[in-house]
């Protein structure tokens, strides 16, 4: 109700509201049929019983259940609209005897061909069907039994005739006011968003275009034609008791409804003019599905204007709710058939292709899943046509810029609206998220991964297309699209030199020759000098370092990141910069690590490796939700940024090459620091992975990659350097993290050689305090080093005071200076320490009170007099056994001077 | 009984070797080597001026999830059982196993608080078993002594108190010469034993190795040094509280006369007067009993550390001479 009325005021003219406004009020008196009193206006006060003909009274009662299931209809109350036919079944029955003198009415009929049309709509629409609740769907399906039954029974016959004709009395009417096209269109179009605007709820149903919208109205202005007519065809019927309102009324009813009906053939005319001439098209009042079978009419001459047109309807609808996204794709790819079977030029040709290609990335509405395989292959398909097109074609225009108006799409140069780079881009996007979608160990994958070869194919050739005709934002976007393609992949071609590239990428013929070093590096190098912005400049950077590290050009990839100052600033960029930093910084560190840096390598790789959020640093999982630590909403778009799995990088190979190098490091400084009253570390992660072995009970023969380490680091501390090399080095750990980097043998050549070393330094320092000299050749032949080695590292721990000892060259021998102290000495030293800073702290004490003094008045000293001087007595006392400890100190020192001497003497004979 | 009301102090305690077998064995079979603590009662009758310790038993290591478990219904038991077969069942005093003397804490002190409270002759028996290992049989008795009943009673460890009792560090616990008594029969096995005994397991008290317990008990002296310099530090910022509290007081004060002076000028009446306590809340000042145990325990530590040093000094100056004879002849 409130529906038809809303619409009809907003309609219907200025000059007409004073009729409007009486036939609202006509209605609602309409409506409570069941008191028996009709009233026929408010305002009228003495409120006649009007005895009515039983026609009347029973066609009035249809009308209101129709209305009333109008009314459920449009908020899809099933179980409503059920009850209501069920009445309106009722009511017929009830009717039967005048239907019979009368013949069956005409709004009855269009009510239930409306009913019909609903049911099977709502039967389509899988969505919906999904997501009313129980109660509503069973009365849904009853519903549609009953009616179909209920047609098929009885009126199966007029209801197609109403199909066939829906409203006999529109026809008429467009003979009779044939007003001119063009200032009607005008004011039809005008209004209609008002139109539709206003009716909340609106029916949901709505599958289409504003065509659709037109068809709706359409209904309305039917039905409400319709019930007018009932009432005044019925009028005549109550001869006698007319009044002279009643008179008023039905005149103005009939002026609202030439004006209504003025309206009507224009929609059928403007619908006509659409070229969509049959029936079909027009069905009826319920929204309509799209099945178009035809784009244009057989006789029409389709020109660009035309194809425009009507490629212009159909993205119209692009982004509507209830848009059937498949069928706009197949309307787009019919109006391009047609399109070419017409002849209509490149231009033309080129427009529909890129809304084809926008169509399907619109496909999938979720952001989330990626696109059908099916889907993305076609998507390709078209991408690359487009492309070759483009390609081949020099005189076609394509610009974000050019303004929809410039378009020029049938001569020449033409100009077109559009964005390859976008698609590209979009295209791009799209590949990762179908890599994230599927399951990476899969053979899914591997097939979704051939793509890659296409898609990096693609981006190439528009890089190409692009350097002809791009400007130079997009050159450069495009130049770290095909970077990102490439900055992750080994290229095998620069350590098997001359020989024909046949890396990864290489295969492709048209990349311009050289290795991936060199097109990286010049598309880096144009993007470092191009005015662009800085977030392409950063992720150019970082990719070069990463492709530099993957390479082992060590230096060329640490002078970069050094000169770029990236880790100054890189907290400020946006998130997937700063995991392609991460992704950079642990490529570095394993470059670093296979050169032999282990100290770098520590440096890179102990940010990322001490947080234990590796996986999540690098983007490359997620870690388990702790606590609720995110919303799902973060968790999503964490879920989006995961890298792709051939893009990983091997968890176990990061946290194995940062325990090793941790290892190296921290083994010999434990065993140089092992006095000092203050520790310090220098991994962390390392020294919690040495005590979690240490705290279990049993420690069996190591399994995995850290007990392995954990093993080879005990091993190392007494010295015991080949143990530590067979821990580390072995088939386990060959097959577990060795053989993954590029050369297996070098890399472990080179631990081999760090970890004699290091082994070397460890037994220096910690067995140094039991020999007094020490043969150099004795270490090469127990660490066996070269002689030069060893006199190497020993010269450098003595440079560096780690050892307090001297080389005696003709001899080749250590000399052990003995000049640092005991354990007992040190341990008696560092108490000393302590006992200083108590004695410090209780001098304090006695200072405070000191200080208090000349601030207090009488009454608070004689309070706080006993306290501070028990204070003090107390801790003097305290200092009365300093004294004493100091004299056993002195003890202690006696003893241990007394007792070397006497270990020397000892010694000595038992040496000789 | 007699004798306990006739308040005479015990002079000394007298352990029979029972006494001393079980404690080792106890300790031996659950200490874990001396690293775990084991508790014990000690049983015995105070005569004229010595406590005569006949028996003892030993309380059983309960675990966690035993958390019904009452010790004293154990005890009462025990003592019951003891009682029928004749056996001395007077509750004389509680025994413990150490780790390097470090036994002087706040449990001590209040365990042994409560059963001299109770049962005024009892005493803390203080049994080491490293030292045992080592050759020397280490048992020592202390008791608290009346001051620092007293004191303890109180319950109140502030500096004031501790003042007022003149409580020192040295004054918590008095030491009570122990002796031990063996049996005729014991006596004339430990005889026939001596002669079976192999020469090297008699002198193995001369061991020269003294870094390790020397480096231990360092290590924990170094503990408690640091945990009394906390603790000064924590009287430090207190004192500073206070003096602060103080310096706003006397400001506010100051104020307050000054107003004060000015309104009698005008004539006014002078403000009323405050409660300044209200204003400015006496800040308690940290309790200083654990200061005392740790000084205690400082105290202990140095005391045995030099008896150590002084026993392996002589050690090896003995040592010295006999090399020094060995390679002449």
């Amino acid at each position: 109700m409130s529906r038809f009325f809303k619409a009809g005021s907003d309609s219907e003219s200025e000059t007409e509201s004073s009729e409007d406004d009486e036939l609202i009020q006509q209605r609602p008196s309409a409506a409570p049929v069941p008191s028996r009193t009709f009233q026929f206006s408010d305002d009228e006060e003495d409120s006649k019983r009007i005895v009515r003909s039983a026609k009347d009274k029973r066609f009035d009662e249809m009308t209101n259940i129709i209305k009333q299931m109008k009314n459920h209809k449009n908020i899809k109350d099933m179980a409503n609209v059920l009850s209501d036919f069920e009445a309106l079944v009722k009511a017929f029955e009830k009717a039967k005897k005048v239907v019979q003198e009368e013949g069956v009415p005409r709004f009855f009929i269009k009510c239930l061909y409306d009913l019909e049309e609903y049911a099977n709509e709502c039967w389509e629409d899988k969505e919906w069907r999904k997501s009313i609740s129980k109660n509503n769907s069973k009365s849904f399906t009853s519903l549609r039994q009953k009616l179909k039954k209920f047609i098929r029974e009885r009126f199966e016959k007029e209801v197609a005739e109403y199909r066939e004709n829906p409203d006999q009395g529109d026809d008429d009417k467009k003979e009779e006011t044939p007003a001119p096209e063009e200032s009607e269109e005008e004011e039809v179009k005008k209004p209609e968003p008002v139109v539709t605007k206003p009716k909340l709820p609106a029916p949901p149903v709505r599958k289409d275009e504003d065509d659709d919208d037109e068809d709706d109205d359409d209904s309305d202005w039917g039905m409400s034609d319709d019930s007018v007519e009932s009432e005044s065809d019925d009028e005549p019927m109550e001869v006698g008791k007319l009044t002279a309102e009643f008179f008023l009324k039905k005149s103005d009813s009939g002026t609202a409804r030439k004006e209504k009906k003025k309206k009507e053939p224009k929609k059928v005319k403007l619908l006509e003019s659409d070229e969509e001439g049959d029936w079909e098209e027009v069905r009826g009042g319920a929204p309509l599905i799209m099945e178009r079978p035809k784009m244009f009419a057989k006789d029409q001459d389709i020109t660009v204007d035309a194809v425009m047109k009507k490629l212009f309807e159909i993205t119209a609808a692009r982004g509507k709710k209830g848009t059937d996204r498949n069928e706009q794709i197949e309307l787009l790819k019919e109006l391009r058939e047609i399109a070419v079977t017409n002849n209509l030029g490149l231009g033309v040709d080129v427009k529909l292709y890129f809304n084809i290609i926008g169509a399907i990335f619109d496909y999938n509405p979720n952001t989330l899943t990626s696109m059908r395989n099916d889907v993305w292959e076609s998507c390709l398909e078209y991408i690359k046509t487009l492309l070759n097109m483009l390609i081949d074609h020099p005189e076609v225009t394509v610009g974000e810029d050019i303004k929809e108006d410039d378009e020029k799409l049938q001569e020449a140069p033409f100009m077109i609206r559009a964005c390859f780079l976008t698609l590209v881009e979009k295209m791009d996007e799209e590949f990762t998220k179908m890599l994230q979608g599927c399951d990476a160990h899969s053979t899914e994958y591997v097939e979704r991964l051939k793509d890659e070869s296409q898609v990096c194919d693609i981006i190439e050739k528009t890089l190409r297309y692009l350097e002809i005709k791009g400007k130079p934002m997009e050159i450069a976007r495009i130049y770290l699209k095909r970077i990102e393609h490439l900055y992750y992949k080994h290229d095998n071609s620069i350590n098997q030199n001359p020989r024909p590239k046949h890396g990864k990428i290489k295969s492709k013929s048209y990349i311009v020759e050289g290795s991936s070093e060199q097109i990286v590096d010049k598309l880096c190098k144009y993007l470092y000098t191009a005015e662009t912005s800085d977030r392409l400049r950063t992720r150019a950077i970082l990719c070069h370092i990463y492709h530099h590290a993957l390479h082992n050009r060590w230096f060329q990839a640490r002078d970069l990141m050094l000169m770029s100052h990236l880790q100054d600033n890189i907290g400020h960029s946006d998130i997937p910069t700063q995991l392609l930093y991460n992704r950079t910084l642990v490529q570095l560190g394993l470059c670093a690590f296979r050169q032999g840096n282990i100290r770098d390598a520590h440096h890179a790789l102990v940010d990322i490796q001490s947080s234990n959020r590796a996986k999540e640093l690098l983007a490359q999982g997620l870690l388990p939700n702790r606590q609720n630590e995110r919303t799902p909403e973060q968790e999503k778009i964490e879920k989006r940024r995961l890298f792709p799995y051939h893009m990983h990088i091997n968890l176990e190979l990061l946290e194995c090459v940062y325990l090793v190098s941790a290892m190296l490091l921290e083994i010999p400084f434990m065993a140089a620091h092992e006095m000092d009253v203050r520790r310090r570390m220098i991994s962390k992660n390392f020294h919690h992975v040495m005590k979690m072995s240490e705290r279990q009970t049993l420690i069996g023969p190591p399994e995995s990659m850290r007990e392995h380490v954990v093993a080879a680091s005990k091993a190392m501390k007494t010295g015991d350097w080949k143990a530590c090399k067979n821990f580390i080095v072995n088939d386990k750990m060959n097959a577990k993290v060795w053989d993954l980097f590029y050369q297996p043998d070098k890399v472990r050549d080179m631990i081999t050689v760090k970890i004699q070393e290091e082994s070397l330094r460890t037994y220096l320092f910690t067995y140094s305090n039991v020999y007094d000299t020490l043969s150099l050749q004795t270490l090469a032949d127990m660490f066996e080093l070269t002689m030069p080695v060893v006199h190497r590292i020993i010269s450098k721990m003595i440079i560096n005071e780690e050892l307090m000892a001297s080389l005696a060259e003709p001899t080749q021998t250590v000399i052990m200076h003995r000049t640092e102290p005991s354990r007992l000495q040190s341990l008696a030293l560092q108490l000393s320490d302590k006992f200083l800073t108590l004695v410090e702290n209780n001098e304090r004490i006695l200072e405070v009170k000191q200080g208090i003094y000349p601030f207090q008045n009488k009454r608070d000293r004689n309070d706080r007099n006993p306290a501070t001087s028990a204070a003090f007595q107390h801790h003097t006392q305290g200092l009365f056994f300093f004294l004493d400890i100091l004299n056993l100190f002195f003890c202690i020192y006696v003893e241990l001077t007394e007792k070397r001497q006497f270990e020397k003497k000892l010694s000595y004979p038992c040496m000789n | 009984m007699a004798t306990r009301k006739q308040r005479a102090p015990v002079q000394y305690v007298q352990i029979d070797a029972l006494v001393v077998l079980k404690l080792i064995k106890h300790c031996q079979e659950e200490g874990a080597g001396g690293t775990d603590l084991v508790q014990g009662v000690l049983l015995g009758l105070v005569v004229e001026n010595r406590l005569e310790i006949t028996n003892c038993f030993p309380f059983p290591r309960h675990s966690e999830e035993q958390e019904d478990f009452n010790e004293v219904q154990y005890q009462m038991e025990m003592m019951r059982n003891l009682r029928h077969v004749n056996i001395d069942h007077l509750h004389v005093g509680w025994y413990q196993s150490t780790l390097f003397g470090s036994f002087i804490n706040r449990p001590l002190i209040d365990s042994q608080f409560n059963y001299q409270d109770s049962i005024e002759e009892s005493v803390v028996l203080i049994y080491d078993p490293l030292k045992t290992t080592q050759g020397f049989l280490s048992v020592k008795a202390y008791r608290l002594t009346p001051a620092m009943m007293k004191f303890h009673s109180e319950n109140d460890f502030s500096t004031e108190n501790i003042t007022k009792h003149g409580m020192t560090f040295d004054k918590m616990f008095e030491e009570i010469p122990v002796v031990t008594k063996n049996s005729h029969l014991g006596n004339s096995l430990l005889c026939n034993l001596e002669e079976e005994e192999q020469e090297a397991d008699k002198y193995n008290f001369l061991d020269l190795a003294t870094s390790s317990m020397l480096q231990k008990n360092l290590r924990q002296l170094m503990e408690c040094v640091d945990a009394t310099t906390m603790d000064i530090n924590k009287y430090i910022n207190c004192q500073r509280q206070i003096m602060r509290q103080q310096q706003a007081k006397q400001q506010h004060i100051q104020k307050r006369q000054q107003d004060n002076a000015l309104r009698t000028q005008r004539g006014e009446p002078p403000l009323p007067e405050e409660d300044l306590n209200k204003l400015f809340k006496p800040i308690p000042s940290p309790p200083r009993l654990e200061c005392l145990l740790f000084s205690g325990q400082i105290d202990n530590y140095c005391q045995q550390i030099s008896s150590f040093a002084t026993q392996s000094l002589g050690k090896l100056f003995m040592a010295e001479s006999l090399q020094n004879e060995g390679p002449s002849t």
